[in-house]
């Protein structure tokens, strides 16, 4: 206890350099700015970012990523209230009631209780991250290859499988980011595969690419083919941002419900934000003492989605700090650009580099209170910025994109690829086959073969230390559980209504 | 949902699960031309790629018999205005693909400034905006100040290209 005090406050002498400070200020900036704007969402942005990472220090870079990470989910609200179409899926719940308010002329207080919900949520939440991390250090440091192999398919599972509207769908997304992984040089014997000569491929495909592909240029195609013509409507902030008595009564218990819903679904790897957002709105829809007003403007249904999504954001850099598991598109970046500092994310961090891995956590601290003022009093601006015409976004969005990609190696094929993963983009998203499991597939991937053949290679061949090891024996019950429970809950239920 | 919707629906459906499982045979074919030797571990470098293979292979058929039993289970509507869209609009798709071939085109010879005001206004233009010279226009602006913040700041080169004179003449360099 006394030296994560300590470790944190020396984190804070980190996060609170001059440098570091204007680099998170950049980082949340830059997310509001992405969670406002339709079209653009946090993966995207650190996805076209990642290659200036070697320009920047490791700390700066990493604070202004994680801020670009969180700082989405602030921002992401106010395009979901005022326009009703949600900047990120995470957003989704908090349309239901959120543009509703707007339309009754309370989109103030839809704004502020977002915004203090948010920080409310991520402050609880980074408080957990700096008691929870260094305890699941002391658990994952006796963790063995077996059991971080154990881990990734449990994450794999939750993030392809589990979540989302189709099993099989998800699953392809997964192998499609497992095969793009294995491309290139084998990392333990030198051996090229799937590289066809080509040297562009030897190095693999770079998360970069496949990131900024699916996501922007995939993202421009299918908007423009099938969203470009529709009319706009963007509701106006009519009367006071404040929130009333009542508001203030109604937010808090849907606020502290949130985060108690949010925080251990980010922190276990099971990924998304979605799942809590909407689990955070039934049951604030259960308990409300108005229901009459739900599907009209409750604000209890915009407090808690908003609070769920922050804390569940801020828990998974739980898993992704202490183990090295990305539960989500955005952190599976992040991952990468850890990685690109030769830096892999564990339990080893905290060991080794705890002035980065505390001065971010601290950053966090620092985020949040940024973030509050950049949602609440200067929302005018963000406001503003939802202004921008859709030509004139897409056109931007596209001329970061390519940069990202070509300033990778200065190379037209970066260029090449990133058309044609625009193009699987497309297709995954009018044929809804997810993206996600694919980005956390192919940077996943790749780590958690290594560990499968490390595993094996301790016990000389012997697949029994999967199922010999409690930890890994466990893990792999639970991910059992997960695809078989799901699957029977369905069955009796179609045999029952039969 | 008209007959014609719903058999451009299955042909679609149909022709990625046999994508799918195309790539899997593929992914096999290349597996068995891998070394399998792993030293102390008996799995070599082929393993992964065996099971990657394997997978999408089981994928491809599972995606073809939901096909083939009513259709991709628990789809968005195939219907555009159901899903709170418009119909399908061509011009869009290739003005943004017109867009990002013109840049790959241009960045190596003309420049990245040119490259990005031509995607820039070339997107617009896709995404319904009349005014393709202001568009050029706003991109070139944009572009000049990233290159310009590129190249004093990070001190990382773009490709000037044909405007390389220009940009010596402003001190860009």
């Amino acid at each position: 206890m006394g030296d994560t005090l300590q470790a944190l406050l020396h984190g804070f002498e980190v996060a609170l350099l001059p440098m570091n400070l204007m680099w998170g200020a950049i980082g949340v900036t830059l997310g509001t700015a992405v969670g406002v704007l339709p079209g653009v969402g946090p993966a995207l942005t650190v996805a076209m970012l990642l290659p200036l990472t070697v320009k920047l220090s490791p700390v700066g870079a990493l604070i202004m990523f994680a801020g670009i990470y969180y700082g989405a989910m602030f921002g992401g609200s106010t395009t979901t209230i005022l326009l009703n179409t949600p900047g990120e899926s995470a957003s989704i719940a908090t349309a239901l009631e959120g543009n509703k308010m707007a339309k009754r002329g309370r989109a103030g207080p839809a704004l502020a209780t977002s915004a203090i919900g948010s920080f409310v949520a991520g402050t609880i939440a980074t408080l957990l991250v700096t008691l929870l991390a260094p305890m699941v250090v002391e658990i994952a440091l006796k963790f063995g290859p077996a059991e971080y192999f154990a881990l990734m398919v449990f994450a794999f599972t939750t993030v392809s499988a589990v979540l989302g509207a189709s099993t099989v769908r998800g699953l392809t997304s997964l192998f499609l980011g497992l095969l793009l992984g294995l491309v290139g040089i084998d990392g333990q014997t030198g051996q090229p595969r799937f590289a066809f000569g080509v040297p562009e491929l030897l190095d693999g495909v770079d998360v970069v690419v496949l990131a900024v592909g699916l996501f922007a240029v995939g993202e421009a195609l299918y908007v423009g083919a099938y969203a470009s013509r529709l009319p706009e409507v963007m509701e106006k902030i009519t009367g006071s941002l404040w929130m009333s008595k009542s508001d203030w009564k109604r937010s808090w218990p849907a606020w502290l419900r949130a985060t108690a819903i949010g925080f251990p679904f980010g922190s276990i790897p099971a990924g998304g934000a979605e799942i809590p957002t909407f689990l955070s709105y039934a049951v604030e829809k259960k308990l409300t003492k108005f229901p009459e007003e739900f599907g009209h403007g409750a604000i209890e249904g915009v407090a808690g989605p908003e609070a769920a999504n922050n804390a569940s954001v801020t828990g998974a850099l739980v898993p992704l700090l202490t183990l090295g598991i990305p539960t989500s598109a955005t952190a599976a970046i992040l991952l990468a650009a850890f990685q690109n500092y030769g830096i892999q994310p564990g339990p080893m961090l905290f060991q080794m580099q705890g002035d980065l891995v505390w001065g971010l956590i601290a950053s966090l601290y620092v985020g949040n209170v940024m973030l509050l003022i950049l949602n609440l009093p200067m929302i005018g601006i963000w406001v503003k910025v939802l202004t921008i015409p859709q030509p004139l976004l897409y056109g931007g969005i596209l001329v970061f994109a390519t940069l990202g990609a070509y300033s990778l190696h200065e190379s037209v094929v970066d260029l090449a690829t990133l058309y044609v993963f625009g193009l699987l983009g497309f297709a995954m998203r009018r044929w809804d086959i997810p993206v996600a499991p694919a980005v956390i597939g192919l940077i996943l991937g790749p780590l958690a073969e290594t560990q499968f053949r490390r595993a094996l290679a301790i016990s000389q061949g012997d697949p029994s230390v999967f199922y010999q090891h409690p930890i890994s024996a466990t893990l792999f019950a639970f991910t059992a559980l997960l695809i078989v429970v799901p699957w029977v809950v369905r069955r009796v239920q179609r045999a029952r209504a039969a | 949902m008209s007959t014609d919707a719903a058999l451009r629906r299955s042909l679609a459906e149909t022709a990625l699960s046999i994508g799918v499982l195309a790539l899997g045979v593929a992914t096999a074919v290349g597996t068995s031309m891998l070394p399998a030797e792993g030293g102390y571990a008996r799995i070599g470098p082929n393993f992964m790629p065996g099971v990657t293979g394997a997978g999408l292979i089981l994928l491809g058929i599972w995606l073809l018999y939901e096909v083939l039993s009513g259709g991709w289970r628990n789809m968005p509507p195939q219907d555009a205005e159901a899903r709170g869209e418009h119909a399908f609009h061509p011009g869009a798709f290739a003005w943004v693909s017109i867009g990002l071939f013109a840049h790959m085109a241009l960045i190596q010879t003309g420049g990245f400034v040119l490259a990005g005001s031509a995607l820039f206004a070339c997107v617009a233009r896709g995404f319904g905006s009349p005014r393709f010279a202001r568009d050029f226009a706003i991109g070139f602006a944009i572009t000049v100040a990233v290159f310009a913040f590129f190249v004093l700041v990070l001190t990382v080169n773009l490709p000037a290209g044909w405007l390389a004179p220009l940009f010596r003449l402003i001190g860009i360099e």
